[in-house]
């Protein structure tokens, strides 16, 4: 298990090339000799889901931390739960675009790792925290009715004694776990967490050839995150030293020795479906629970057109009635039907409007759901 | 952190290497001698507690040393029922009942504490003495008392006043009653505080009156009916320093009348404040004495729950009754248990130590009481006696036949008012030398 101290200028012993989308910038370890998964060249990035990848430049690949992972939490999802999770996706949007299908989702489904660091380090530090002790008290319940008089239960009730305590801890915390890219927590709030107990460590070739995200913040910008993580251990642990049930207002002043930095790797699933206007819309998908996240958005030109058919027949029927109540002139009682079938033409106009008023208001709702991932 | 670990830190153990965890030191228990003695420094005669002055007396040089402890009154530590005190509380139910043999460190000289006292006064050399006596749970030693606020003397008067205060005691018994025994004891008591939480449900009985036409007698017909409503509704009272006496030995009926103690004067205890004084350990064990608070509790809250009915008229009540933040101290508190003797006949009294509150027997002089029995029903009987001759007269006078029942009339009414006046007037009496 190989460790470094998080220079960003580090080791080169992950076999991948940097690739980097044409449009949005994003980049990504390609494992193997270069050649994009799949469907190489010609593979699309899977976070704009319609550019094509290409081999970044030597001087940002040469700035690339590309030491190996240490962990990486495998893809869980089966695929018979995959299968179900995109037809529920794409199903129940009112007119969705022809391209919104779960034959085409599935079809385009590409793998993807996002990278999270993790930091090994030594901490010496003095502490102090109130801790609290679980203790049980005795109280009573009475219950009276006329006729039937007091009727007593005693009951059990836990409450919590807590006390001060101050510290040294020395201890060496493995896999403290922050955030690699800027999104992550984002990412995290849509797909759900992940569960990193479930994490191997790595093998070059449990990999395959699926494209590794590239951490776009720097060990030194998730060390407060790896900080906080590490306070959050160390505050549990002082409260397993001290026996108590519970911990509260911990403070420290840790010294850090011996940082190493690696990656985990998370698993995720990408897709896209192009919209109305062509542009790509996004869909992921957690790679261990299935969990999907994407817009869904409806068609408005399917739906206007729609609209422009029930609008014309509408607009048929009543010049179909206008007609009959002029024939009425030479025969009277076509007045009557004329009248009748012009009205008529009333409630279909009326309901050529649905589809598009449909469409508005559920495209207005799918608006909150944005891709920040 | 400056210096660690900090002042009244000690290390604990630790169930993790590399960590060490500190703890604040417990609070230093005093190694308490068994039995504390009180000699006076300058001239080693018997010191003892004095209630006028609050602190130690020589009564032999004057020396005089000021209480120890200021009063905490209500921040007195309370203790809550925790599953542990509540099991040691149940093995102590014993507690202070074996006697105890006192070696008198002055004279060498052993007497025998029967059960329950905590102080000696040793017979031959006049020492006072505290027994230190040990319980099963730290918490169910008197941690805290109410000082005597008044001293014997003070107590004697007030002794003297209230038994001549009533006229239905003997004329002699002001200044032939010597109080033979006035003694100075803390009694101990339990305080309770809780919070109790009840919603009550019940039918509320509301008086409707109908007025409805009688079409046969031709008449308007009133009458009223009890309307039965259902109402509820939610009450939550708290309760501070409920006092239960810890004593068995005592007259709970005299006890119960002299315990207005204000807990605002509670001092932490110490041995000082018994010198020369009786002192006793709780007999009626903390789950006893919890029971009857609780049931004093509870049955204020239905009375709360009670008083929110819109009438007083209730029916098929029912209440639940959450009982919340309950704890308890154990405390002593200050009386003079005294006794005196008329008429060859022995008689208790108690004197509140604190307020000087008094209840207790008094000898009643059965003639004067008789007497004005007698006196309250006489005019009636007198009155009806002229009543009786007057209707007597009526059968040759008819005038006076109407004169001697209006006479009658009045001294009946007379008969009723002095017949009530009597009885209350009998049950005082009896009630003056009960106990």
């Amino acid at each position: 298990m190989s460790e470094n101290d998080g220079s960003l200028s580090e080791v080169r012993a992950l076999e991948a090339i940097g690739v980097v989308c044409e449009q949005c910038d994003w980049r990504y370890f390609a494992p193997g000799d270069g050649t994009i998964p799949d469907v190489s060249p010609s593979s699309v990035c899977p976070h704009c889901g319609s550019a094509r990848l290409i081999p970044l430049d030597r001087d940002a690949a040469d700035h690339l931390y590309s030491a190996p992972p240490e962990l990486v939490v495998p893809f869980g999802v089966s695929e018979a739960k995959l299968a179900q999770q995109i037809a529920t996706f794409a199903s129940g949007i009112p007119y969705a675009p022809p391209d919104l299908t779960a034959t085409a989702l599935r079809h385009r489904l590409q793998r993807l790792y996002l990278p999270m660091w993790l930091v090994d380090v030594d901490v010496t530090t003095q502490w102090g925290a109130e801790v609290g002790f679980n203790y049980e008290v005795v109280s009573h319940q009475e219950r009276y009715a006329d006729g039937a008089g007091w009727r007593t239960a005693e009951v059990r009730e836990t409450r919590v004694r807590w006390e001060p305590r101050v510290g040294t801890l020395e201890r060496h915390y493995d896999n403290t776990a922050a955030p690699a890219l800027e999104t992550q927590a984002a990412l995290q709030r849509v797909l759900g967490s992940f569960d990193l107990a479930g994490a191997e460590p790595y093998r070059p070739e449990s990999l395959g050839r699926v494209l590794i995200r590239i951490p776009d913040r720097p060990p030194q910008a998730a060390w407060p995150d790896a900080a906080a993580a590490l306070q959050e251990r160390a505050a549990r642990e002082c409260q397993i030293a001290a026996e108590a049930d519970h911990i509260r207002s911990y403070r420290w002043s840790p010294a850090y020795t011996d940082p190493a930095w690696t990656l985990l790797l998370l698993p995720v699933l990408a897709a896209a479906y192009l919209d109305d206007d062509g542009a790509p819309q996004r869909v992921l998908i957690h790679g261990q629970t299935g969990q999907v996240y994407g817009a869904r958005r409806g068609s408005m030109k399917r739906a206007q057109r729609v609209s422009l058919i029930t609008g014309l027949i509408a607009l048929a029927i009543f010049a179909i009635g206008l007609v009959l109540a002029l024939l009425s002139l030479l025969l009277p009682p076509l007045l009557v039907v004329g009248i009748a079938i012009a009205l008529a033409a009333i409630p279909v106009g009326i309901g050529a409007i649905f589809p598009i008023a449909r469409v508005w208001s559920y495209n207005r709702k799918q608006a909150d759901v944005r891709m920040e991932v | 952190m400056t210096t660690f670990p900090p002042d009244g830190y000690q290390r604990v153990a630790s169930t993790l290497p590399g960590i060490e965890v500190y703890a604040p030191v417990a609070e230093a228990t005093e190694a308490e001698a068994a039995v504390v003695q009180f000699k006076c420094p300058r001239c080693q005669a018997t010191t003892a507690y004095s209630a006028e002055e609050g602190g130690l007396r020589c009564a032999h040089c004057g020396y005089y040393e000021p209480p120890s402890t200021p009063a905490v009154g209500k921040r007195a530590q309370e203790f809550e029922f925790t599953v542990e005190t509540v099991s040691a509380a149940r093995e102590a139910a014993g507690w202070g009942t074996e006697r105890r043999t006192l070696r008198c460190q002055s004279c060498g000289s052993e007497t025998s504490l029967p059960p329950g006292r905590l102080t000696s006064t040793c017979p031959f050399c006049g020492s006072n003495q505290v027994l230190q006596q040990d319980a099963p749970d730290d918490h169910l030693r008197p941690r805290f008392l109410i000082p005597f606020a008044i001293d014997a003397d003070r107590c004697r008067a007030i002794a003297r006043e209230w038994l001549g205060s009533s006229w239905m005691t003997p004329k002699s018994l002001k200044t032939a009653a010597g109080v033979t025994e006035l003694t100075g004891v803390y009694v101990p008591y339990w305080t309770f505080d809780a919070r109790t939480s009840a919603s009550w449900r019940a039918q509320v009985g509301h008086q409707v009156t109908d007025r409805t036409y009688d079409s046969s007698s031709k008449t308007w017909k009133t009458r009223t009916r009890t309307v039965w409503r259902w109402e509820s509704g939610h009450v939550a009272r708290v309760f501070d320093d409920l006092l239960v006496p810890g004593s068995d030995k005592l007259s709970s009926h005299l006890l119960r009348k002299i315990q207005d103690y204000d807990t605002q004067a509670l001092v932490p205890y110490a041995p000082s404040y018994l010198a020369g004084l009786l002192a006793q350990a709780y007999d009626v064990p903390l789950e006893s004495a919890w029971a009857v608070a609780r049931e004093q509790m509870r049955d204020r809250t239905r009375e709360a729950c009670h008083g929110q009915a819109s009438t007083s008229q209730v029916r098929n009540f029912s209440m639940s009754l959450d009982f919340s933040d309950e704890s308890w101290r154990y405390v002593v508190a200050p009386a003079y248990v005294a006794a005196y003797r008329y008429g060859g006949q022995s008689y208790q009294v108690m004197v509140n130590g604190q307020t000087g509150a008094i209840a207790g027997q008094r000898p009643v002089d059965w003639t004067k009481v008789w007497l004005a029995v007698a006196a309250m029903v006489a005019p009636g009987l007198l009155l009806g006696l002229l009543g009786v001759l007057a209707a007597v007269l009526g059968t040759v006078m008819p005038p006076s036949l109407a004169v001697g029942g209006g006479v009658l009339l009045v001294a009946l009414v007379l008969v009723i008012i002095g017949g009530v006046f009597a009885v209350m007037t009998l049950n005082k009496a009896r009630g003056m030398d009960d106990v």
